[in-house]
């Protein structure tokens, strides 16, 4: 890519990678996403329909539960939003389970 | 018309969260005397009145795990050192340390507050504010919180709002997108995923869901041509898992979440603009700061014209009702177009001819651009700068421009 960038850019500035360490979804929520929380939950009252319960939002500690529920409202409200995005780090394991997957596949068109 | 807005066509916004000009910028001052940055000397006391210096130690990560307080109340005691509302109260930007110390961080805890980066440390964001142009001079709208702030960049206004809670607009005034595509023009917010979502949510979200995207619908518009006229971006507001197994990184930079991911965001939207050469003749982005975040900056927020709201002496938490007449503390602000001169640094507070800019200046410049003449908006957002100035008649060769290696 660098290379690819460099023949076609004279100026090209490499950014460094933020290390994966910096994951941590069970980092407990900030006062700026709990009150995103509280304004989805608004919103959610809103639209609710006879029989249906409200999302206990006092349960929604960490980042990782934020961004559940997040997702949940916000696909409600706008479904075209569900879209492919681009990830910082893949785990070892998912990365394992790519390379896996690939060279199945590889197999299974190599035996036809 | 400089030949650079006469070829624009589209304005970017990327409004990144929590952190002041100083902590992010203030070291450039040493190489670039222009820039309003820090000399070194600048001090808080600490609870014991123990002097402590600014230092070029900030980390990316974990120093700032208590989130230092903008709340209104504490942004009041960071800008008068403590003094109550009163008469003749002077602001003097002492009372950073004593705000942090009071979220019960230990004494050497609290001094994190005075911490700022070394420009090398950020090297893209010192990239554009030295490539491109950096103001010395834009202030967060209130001193206050996050979804306040962001409101200024919405509306022009917070609709008297100084706070986190929820608010709801007023007629006749709309959102700078409604305003855009009721004209038949186009204009778009765009949150980072579903996981992330945006913070404009009761106004926006749920009532015009249209004029919303996500962020790889951003780069994918900016590849495509498709991009609106007027794109406002968030950054992503936590960590999250992405599909495959993957790991999505909050890149707002709001302490206590990685700063070095941030500058990845910052890096990639600059990209998806400089790298469709079409797009990147006709496009003026701005990167801004929502608000300080709690940290230390130096220069007194300076008195603005009110918005014409009000907010009472129990909303605000201080005792005194405050009425939208001064601006909150200094934030990062980079203009970047290839119409803008290599260092180019507007002046602010610190020069007798400067300009001061706030939030309300975003749906000012760009109604005043897109649409010329609309009255339905506040005084304040009617009498705002225009940020687009810097841009010139001269475009810069494609090869004087850079391009990020992501």
């Amino acid at each position: 890519m660098r290379e690819k960038m460099k023949k076609k850019y004279k100026l090209v500035m490499k950014v460094p990678k933020t290390p994966k360490r910096a994951y941590n979804h069970n980092r407990f929520i900030s006062s700026l996403i709990e009150h995103q929380i509280k304004h989805f939950s608004e919103v959610e009252k809103s639209l609710l329909k006879p029989g249906q319960k409200l999302t206990d939002i006092s349960k929604i500690k960490t980042e990782l539960h934020a961004s559940k529920y997040l997702k949940k409202m916000t696909a409600r409200l706008h479904p075209q939003g569900a879209g492919k995005t681009k990830m910082v780090a893949q785990p070892s394991n998912a990365k394992k389970a790519a390379k896996r997957k690939t060279k199945r596949k590889l197999v299974k068109r190599k035996s036809r | 018309m400089p030949a650079g807005l006469d070829n624009l066509k589209h304005i970017v916004v990327l409004m990144m969260e929590n952190r002041s000009f100083d902590h992010m910028l203030g070291g450039l001052k040493k190489d670039y005397s222009k820039i309003n940055g820090l000399t070194g000397n600048e001090s808080n006391p600490d609870v014991n009145g123990t002097i402590v210096p600014v230092q070029a130690n900030a980390k990316f990560q974990g120093q700032l795990d208590h989130d230092p307080d903008h709340h209104f109340p504490g942004v009041d005691l960071q800008i008068f050192g403590g003094t109550a509302p009163g008469p003749g109260r002077v602001a003097n930007m002492q009372g950073f340390i004593k705000s942090y110390a009071t979220q019960g961080s230990d004494i050497n805890a609290s001094h994190a507050i005075m911490s700022y980066f070394a420009p090398k440390s950020l090297p893209v964001l010192t990239k554009l504010a030295t490539e491109y142009a950096l103001f010395n001079g834009w202030f967060s709208s209130i001193p206050g919180p996050t979804i306040c702030n962001r409101a200024f960049a919405h509306y022009g206004t917070s609709f008297g709002n100084v706070d986190m809670n929820l608010f709801y607009i007023q007629d006749p005034i709309l959102s700078i997108y409604e305003r855009m595509v009721k004209a038949g023009h186009t204009a778009k917010i765009y949150y980072y995923d579903q996981q992330s979502s945006t913070m404009e949510i009761v106004n926006l979200l749920k009532n015009q869901p249209q004029i919303f995207g996500s962020y790889s619908q951003f780069v994918a518009d900016c590849k495509g041509n498709t991009l609106p006229e007027y794109s406002f971006i968030e950054p992503c507001y936590n960590d999250h898992p992405g599909p495959g197994g993957g790991q999505i990184l909050a890149s707002d930079q709001h302490p206590d979440h990685n700063v070095q991911e941030g500058e990845v965001l910052i890096a990639n939207t600059y990209n998806a603009i400089r790298t469709n050469q079409a797009l990147w003749e006709t496009t003026a982005l701005l990167v801004v700061y929502d608000e300080h975040g709690g940290l230390y900056d130096h220069v007194v927020p300076p008195a603005c014209q009110s918005d014409g709201y009000s907010a009472s002496a129990d909303k605000t938490g201080t005792g005194a009702p405050f009425n939208f007449d001064r601006l909150g503390i200094r934030v990062p602000a980079i203009l970047v177009s290839p119409y803008i001169p290599r260092g180019t640094v507007v002046p602010g507070t610190e020069d007798s001819s400067g300009l001061i800019f706030e939030h309300a200046c975003i749906p000012g410049t760009v109604t005043n651009f897109f649409l010329k003449n609309y009255d339905q908006r506040t005084v304040r957002e009617k009498n705002s700068r225009n940020f687009l100035t810097p841009l010139t008649d001269t475009l810069r060769h494609d090869d004087d421009c850079w391009v990020f290696d992501v």
